[in-house]
């Protein structure tokens, strides 16, 4: 292949200064484009108008295709549900039967911890769900751990809000559209999360690694508290996640903490739950988009 | 005489020229690429390719005169909405990109396929390495290790993108 190189301009000034003004053009492209990424960059509130319509613009049409996809494995593994049927259907039988006898022994705990807390004269907050919506998509091509969620501004959502799944926590709330929202899901490296070891409650920071796994670092020096398999909780400092929402679970020890997997994969999810934050205060906090959680 | 004068297509008429507005392909080829942003995947590690860019890489390395160095400027400007990169990377990476492009059209000697495979795999690098550094920029300094997978990923896209391309340039001459 020849080289492709432009048309020399040859003695024609016209021609001459055509190709030069293209080229500062350009150069005040470059610059103009520096400028708006140190901006967004240093303050990256300043575009929220312009990305929330790009998003409202996307995500309906992400949403639609989500369905396809949705419908079409849905088909898949429900004709591979048919197969071994008599087999599992024993086996699921023999599963509810020891979660009944766990509901009945949970139930009574709740029960026990109600009166508890109202000898202590604790009040819970009223922990409503502010809207449901489905992840439709996500950041495919950078180190940033970001996912579209079907529902924004018009649905109650806010800058800041929690999102969790029934599995567990997705992340929170870092963009607003009418139509849809841009999650910080919470294996995204700038998602800092203060947790605790299920086992024993230890506090612990769980921080994202930007590849799908969740760096956790036991918050005091010393042993490594961690075993594999362990479950990490929300521990609800902050006040911007609410308490007791599992995260992740311990799948590698490393020298004084440990790489866990989310339990709730945004890929997976039917659907998203965005939650007030546990402490208002927190809200205004977040939307300022100065403090960590 | 030339082959297609002996040809009997009736369809192909002797002085087809380039087809109407064939200088505005290149460009809407470039957004729709990047516009497959809003595909329904939910990707845990980020490891797919960044097709605005290898599409846009693919055209110029295609044809010198296929734009302006400063139409990459808005096309990046699209890409960083649709994709929800930081606003202006795209923009101002896009434009050098094609600047460095033409100092690399009068510095070579001669091209191949390797070598413009060779130079698209430099260029997706480099953005990639800026990605990092944007994203660590903005609170998020992940490993410098996890971007070569996204970077190996994109630059094994380029023959198809490339492929397309030419597919694509014929088409619109209208040759």
């Amino acid at each position: 292949m020849a080289a492709g190189a432009r048309p020399r301009p040859g003695w024609s000034r016209r021609a001459q200064y055509g190709l030069f003004f293209g080229f500062v053009v350009a150069v005040a492209a470059i610059i103009v484009g520096l400028v708006m990424l140190t901006l967004s960059l240093v303050a990256p509130k300043s575009y929220a108008t312009i990305r929330g319509a790009a998003l409202d613009v996307t995500a309906p049409i992400t949403g639609a295709l989500r369905e396809v996809v949705t419908t079409t494995t849905g088909i898949v593994s429900g004709a591979g549900d048919y197969w071994n049927a008599a087999q599992q259907n024993g086996e699921l039988k023999r599963q509810r039967a020891a979660m009944m006898r766990r509901m009945v022994e949970a139930k009574a705990i709740t029960l026990e911890n109600a009166e508890l807390k109202k000898a202590l004269a604790l009040r819970e907050r009223d922990r409503r769900t502010v809207a449901t919506g489905r992840i439709v998509g996500s950041s495919f091509d950078s180190p940033r751990r970001f996912a579209v969620l079907s529902i924004g501004s018009s649905d109650g959502v806010q800058v800041g809000m929690p999102v969790r799944a029934a599995d567990g926590l997705i992340g929170r709330v870092v963009e607003t559209g009418r139509l849809a929202s841009r999650v910080l899901l919470v294996t995204d490296r700038a998602n800092i999360v203060p947790a605790r070891l299920m086992r024993g409650g230890q506090p612990v920071i769980a921080t994202g690694r930007g590849d799908g796994t969740i760096d956790v670092r036991p918050l005091e020096v010393g042993k490594n508290p961690f075993i594999r398999g362990d479950l990490i909780i929300t521990s609800g400092t902050g006040g911007l996640y609410p308490p007791l929402v599992p995260i992740a679970k311990i799948i590698r020890l490393d020298d004084d903490g440990a790489i866990a997997l989310p339990l709730a994969d945004p890929g997976r999810v039917s659907f998203a739950l965005v939650e007030p934050p546990f402490e208002p205060a927190a809200l205004a906090e977040a939307a300022r988009g100065t403090v960590e959680p | 005489m030339p082959r297609s004068a002996l040809a009997t297509n009736k369809h192909r008429p002797l002085s087809k020229g380039p087809r109407a507005s064939h200088e505005l392909y290149p460009a809407i080829s470039v957004v729709l690429a990047s516009s497959l942003a809003v595909l329904p995947i939910i990707s845990q590690n980020g490891w797919w390719p960044n097709f605005g860019l290898v599409m846009l890489l693919s055209w110029r390395l295609l044809r010198a005169d296929a734009w302006a160095a400063w139409v990459a400027a808005p096309l990046g400007l699209w890409n960083d909405l649709v994709t929800g990169s930081p606003v202006g990377l795209s923009v101002a990476l896009w434009t050098a990109m094609m600047l460095a492009m033409d100092v690399v059209d009068r510095r070579t000697m001669w091209r191949d396929y390797w070598i413009e495979w060779a130079l698209a795999a430099a260029f997706i690098a480099v953005a990639e390495i800026a990605q990092w550094r944007a994203a660590a920029i903005a609170g998020a300094p992940v490993r410098f290790a996890t971007i070569w997978p996204a970077v190996l990923v994109s630059a094994l896209l380029f023959p198809i993108a490339a492929y397309l391309v030419a597919r694509l340039d014929r088409w619109r001459l209208g040759q």
